[in-house]
């Protein structure tokens, strides 16, 4: 179980200003094994979150635990993965998705069979040489998920990773990422600015205000596991995106009102 | 899919090489074009300062005949068989050191911006006059010539590497000698590999350089002696000698490079 409570968060700005609020006592707890969607408007402290339940940095104030042990560094119960990619432009495939498990001292034989098997689990199988330059966005960050997968993570940790692809290719990742998901339960924190992702694949949707950053509202989705094919025309998913686009526009229109005052 | 990525990239090297054919023969038509001004103005201009194309090349062969020279190209050589390497030893680990820690830099940046703007043929008195007319001075001249601008281009070379590849070591519980090797080794590389060619062409350019000015042995000797003869033509074929070698071995740092730096790709293959 993944707890957070009460956490802060500012980062310096320059010039002397006074520092730039980003998370201003947040609370959440996320369940085991639960795929949790985090939406909010841009700039708000999503992928700060996620970087402090990363390890990658603390919080000013509060305090976040996994399973009752404290964050304070990066750990190896989560696995990342980055809305850039972030591979290795001189690795090859599977190289880039066997770093992890080198960096844990996991045995170059038993790497190799876990790389091979997590770079099938994605689709990539026969381009485990290529190089990411000679991938697609999609392929990319294909590698990107298997190389957070391949060191078996409790939690998964996604900033918009979907963000910089096509419709098209990110349905087909969505898919995959439900597939892989089904089949093997891992907490999933997924950092979205697309309602229709959120709707797509959370099983709660953790709605934040503008920055700095609270929890707004927590919407149950309650569509059923693995989603129906006719998910798109199943009035729960529209009534759903229709609710969560209202609340977005609200809040868009409240900060706007703020900036003026 | 498989086979026609193949054959598509089949096709891509067929196309590269054309372009590298193309590529030599504009050049030799330009040195050609080149060597046939310089003919015509040494025949029309007519003075003992400007040797015809004919007669350096017959001046380059006459000496290609003699001990004299061979030995003078030995000479020069030693230098920066011995400055070179040595530069290139120290100057590599140093970039590399200085980009990755920033406190080091911050003491040692304003020494390597004195040694990289002050023009290094000021700093051979100096150098002559601790060490003598001997091989230890041009060495420390090649030295001194290759050494900043290899640290530099390493320790920019370092610093260029994207930042969110770090932190996704660092997300991944990577440790410094992971992060070194798997992340800023093989993405200094293909830096490592320019800083070669400018200091190579620097650790040349210091060989002349002390040879002409302070020590006259090799090469420089050579010239200042076909010079006090008047015999330009001499004095052009010694020149076209270190320019041509200057080249070559840039021109092979070049393929290097490029060799190293692949992962960079001049085509995307989707």
């Amino acid at each position: 179980m993944i707890a957070i409570s009460h956490c802060s968060k500012s980062y310096p700005s320059q010039n002397g200003e006074p520092a730039i609020p980003v998370l201003a006592g947040l609370d959440l707890t996320i369940n085991d094994r639960e795929f949790v969607c985090v939406l909010g408007p841009s700039g708000c402290g999503k992928t700060t979150l996620l970087r402090l339940l990363a390890g990658l940095v603390l919080p000013d104030a509060g305090e976040l635990t996994i399973d009752g042990r404290p964050i304070t560094g990066p750990s190896p119960e989560c696995g990342l993965v980055f809305q850039d990619f972030a591979l290795l432009p001189w690795a090859d495939v599977l190289a880039n998705v066997a770093f992890g498990l080198e960096v844990r001292s996991v045995p170059p034989a038993e790497r190799r069979a876990r790389a091979q098997a997590l770079v099938d689990a994605v689709g990539l199988a026969g381009f485990e040489r290529h190089y990411p330059r000679q991938l697609s966005g999609g392929m990319q960050q294909r590698v990107g998920l298997a190389r957070a997968l391949a060191v078996d993570p409790a939690i998964l940790l996604m900033d918009e990773p979907f963000g910089s692809l096509d419709s098209q290719t990110r349905r087909a990742l969505q898919e995959d990422l439900l597939r892989l998901h089904h089949q093997n339960r891992k907490t999933v924190v997924f950092v979205t600015h697309s309602v229709d992702e959120a709707v797509r694949l959370g099983d709660r949707i953790v709605l934040l205000s503008a920055r700095p950053a609270r929890v707004e509202e927590i919407i149950e989705v309650g569509l059923p596991r693995p989603r129906p094919d006719d998910l798109g025309t199943s009035p729960r998913f529209v009534g759903t995106k229709e609710y969560l686009w209202k609340r977005l526009k609200r809040q868009a229109a409240a900060g706007t009102g703020a900036n003026v005052i | 899919m498989p086979g026609g990525r193949t054959a598509s990239r089949r096709s891509g090297s067929g196309a590269m090489t054309r372009r590298v054919v193309t590529r030599t023969a504009w050049r030799v038509a330009s040195l050609a074009v080149l060597l046939g001004l310089w003919e015509l103005a040494g025949r029309t201009v007519d003075t003992l300062l400007l040797p015809t194309a004919s007669a350096t090349v017959g001046a380059l062969w006459h000496l290609a005949g003699t001990r004299e020279f061979w030995s003078a190209l030995w000479i020069s050589h030693q230098a920066v068989v011995i400055g070179f390497p040595a530069a290139a030893v120290l100057a590599i680990p140093a970039g590399l050191a200085l980009g990755r820690w920033t406190a080091l830099d911050r003491w040692l940046d304003v020494h390597l911006s004195m040694l990289l703007v002050t023009p290094k043929s000021a700093i051979m008195p100096l150098i002559v006059m601790a060490l003598g007319l001997g091989l230890m001075a041009r060495g420390v001249t090649v030295f001194a010539f290759a050494f900043p601008v290899m640290v530099a281009t390493t320790r920019a070379g370092l610093r260029d590497i994207d930042g969110r590849l770090l932190e996704m070591a660092r997300a991944f519980g990577a440790t410094e000698l992971h992060v070194w090797r798997r992340i800023l080794l093989p993405g200094t590389l293909p830096a490592v590999a320019t800083a070669v060619r400018l200091g190579l062409a620097q650790a040349i350019a210091g060989l002349v350089a002390v040879e002409l000015l302070l020590v006259a042995v090799g090469l420089g000797h050579l010239i200042l002696t076909f010079q006090a003869d008047f015999d330009a033509a001499s004095v052009y074929a010694v020149v076209c000698v270190v320019a041509a070698e200057a080249a070559l071995l840039i021109r092979v740092a070049t393929l290097a490079e490029r060799r190293i730096g692949a992962w960079r790709g001049d085509a995307v293959h989707t």
